[in-house]
């Protein structure tokens, strides 16, 4: 199989299974025998399920035979081990869950499943959706198919390995503090962090109750939106799930983006980013504004303050990890555990006081958007980081262009913008109204359709 | 009430008040994620700041 069926969208895939060009058993295999040559040296998978995907890949066949529509019905899609599927072991990256066989599958992993892809196995994840693997550790951590001595991002490395490699044409991923879109910065890729409540995070492995989301990762804009649609909708079994209507993703992406209007939060978002992606920005500002819309400068004040997040995302670490940090220390991996402990130090107040600073800026950010259409900051302040600068056990938690929108819980969504001078992508961040998907991916789509920074492909 | 510094003195004794163990060769990255994490919150004039509220909310919609 050439790379260019490796790459190719899933609308092209769908269209060419219903033309008997392609089947999926075909494309299935072919996958499988790319991913036996590449990942040895990626390591995106952690578990891999050839005769689940050929299984699933002949039920498809059986079904478009019958004229099945359905745009996902046969696509290659892996999913982030922290999601539960029945009967394959998730490990959460984690040598405490390293044999455990969950006996039920995480909402979004039956609703994909019930849209008809094909499950190629599990993605490694950085060690619980927080800290990334030591050499050493029980599961190594995957690299960056665009320089294997640099980090893929995380926490859903695995995802976005997978998807730059061409391993996978969907993949889930979870963000807490940025663990879809890190990785799609680094990667090249897409991925959508939906409005908090949008997607069900049922069967999802906990880091941060009023962070956590669940959310689509995939090569493009248009990807996206087709693997955001079957994830969006009420889960009673996630009690912040929304009961909010559900919009039509794909047809959003119809519409240009004349006359909207784009905020840029100048205050924040800017501060400690590399020159070069603060250029790729601004091109990217550039080609909006001649693709029609307005973009003007914003302010957002408590914004400065947005780093208290950690103390939220440690405290709710700890307490979901408490007995498990107490009584089984060594099954975590060194540093993590020390991160993970940091939670138990953060005091009741200063938990609150993040929780009010928290409201101060949920408060200014809807004021904002209520001037403009969506917000459009860098995703990331720097490229993809070398392990060697990642391994530095001192790093801590740098300052996040994407912790803003966990704490906001708004849909936003990070694609490229370019490249730096060593060949590492860039990201751009576009960040929309409460349950406005359409916005962002509408936005994204135009930007992505006037750029050609989604066609460029690793040299795996 | 504490200074605005995370000194390891106060670490140290926020890890005996909680219990939990930390090795000696991480407390300079315990100290440094916690005090980077506390910036603001300890920068804050708490009485110039919203509140939470409401911790409940009743929406009929979601009943």
């Amino acid at each position: 199989m050439s790379d260019a069926i490796a790459y190719t969208t899933i609308r092209e895939l769908g269209a060419r299974y219903r033309t008997r060009e392609l089947s999926p058993v075909e494309v299935t295999q072919a996958l499988l025998a790319r991913i036996a040559k590449l990942d040895p040296a990626l390591h995106a998978f952690v578990t891999l399920t050839a005769d689940r995907a050929l299984s699933d890949a002949r039920a498809a066949e059986t079904a478009l035979a019958r004229g099945d529509a359905r745009p996902l019905l046969g696509i290659p899609i892996a999913h982030k081990d922290i999601y539960c599927t029945r009967g394959i072991r998730t490990t959460g990256g984690s040598a405490l869950l390293a044999d455990w066989v969950p006996d039920e599958d995480a909402t979004c992993v039956r609703r994909w499943q019930e849209a008809g892809v094909v499950l190629m196995g599990k993605l490694i994840t950085h060690e619980f959706a927080f800290g990334i693997q030591f050499p050493g550790h029980r599961f190594p951590a995957a690299r960056n198919p665009w320089n294997l001595d640099h980090v893929p991002g995380g926490s859903s490395s695995g995802s976005g390995a997978a998807l730059a490699a061409g391993l996978v044409h969907g993949a889930t991923g979870s963000d807490t503090g940025g663990s879809i879109r890190g990785p799609a910065a680094f990667c090249g890729i897409v991925g959508l962090k939906p409005t908090y409540g949008r997607s069900s995070r049922a069967g999802v492995l906990t880091l941060s109750w009023t962070l956590d989301h669940t959310g689509p990762m995939a090569r493009t804009v248009e990807d996206c939106a087709y693997l955001m649609q079957p994830f969006a909708g009420h889960d009673p079994a996630d009690p912040a799930s929304s009961r909010a209507p559900v919009g039509d993703y794909v047809a959003a992406l119809g519409c240009d983006v004349r006359g909207l209007k784009i905020g840029v939060p100048r205050n924040y978002f800017f501060d400690g980013v590399d020159a070069e992606i603060v250029q790729a920005f601004e091109e990217a500002m550039a080609t909006l504004k001649r693709l029609g819309a307005e973009v003007r400068d914003v302010r957002i004040p408590t914004m400065d303050a947005a780093h208290s997040f950690l103390l939220i995302l440690l405290a709710e670490a700890y307490a979901y990890h408490e007995r498990d940090l107490r009584e089984h220390p060594e099954l975590y991996g060194e540093v993590l555990r020390e991160r993970m402990m940091a939670g138990a130090l953060v005091t009741a107040a200063e938990y609150t006081q993040a929780q009010r600073i928290r409201a101060q800026i949920c408060a200014e950010t809807a004021g904002v958007l209520r001037e403009v259409d969506v917000l459009a900051t860098p995703t990331t302040l720097k490229p993809a980081t070398p392990f060697a600068v990642a391994h530095d056990p001192e790093l801590g938690f740098p300052k996040s262009n994407m912790g803003p929108f966990n704490i906001t819980g708004l849909p936003t969504l990070a694609l490229p913008c370019g490249f730096s001078p060593t060949g590492l992508p860039l990201s751009l961040q576009l960040a929309g109204r409460p349950f406005e998907e359409e916005m962002v991916l509408r936005v994204g789509h135009a930007y992505e359709q006037a750029t050609p920074w989604h066609t460029r492909r690793p040299a795996v | 009430m504490a200074g605005k510094e995370l000194t390891l003195e106060e670490l140290r004794a926020r890890i005996a008040g909680a219990g939990v163990t930390i090795a000696e060769p991480r407390l300079g990255m315990v100290r440094k994620l916690l005090a980077d994490a506390l910036v603001h919150v300890r920068a804050l004039d708490s009485r110039t700041i919203k509140t939470v509220e409401p911790a409940v909310r009743f929406e009929a919609s979601h009943e």
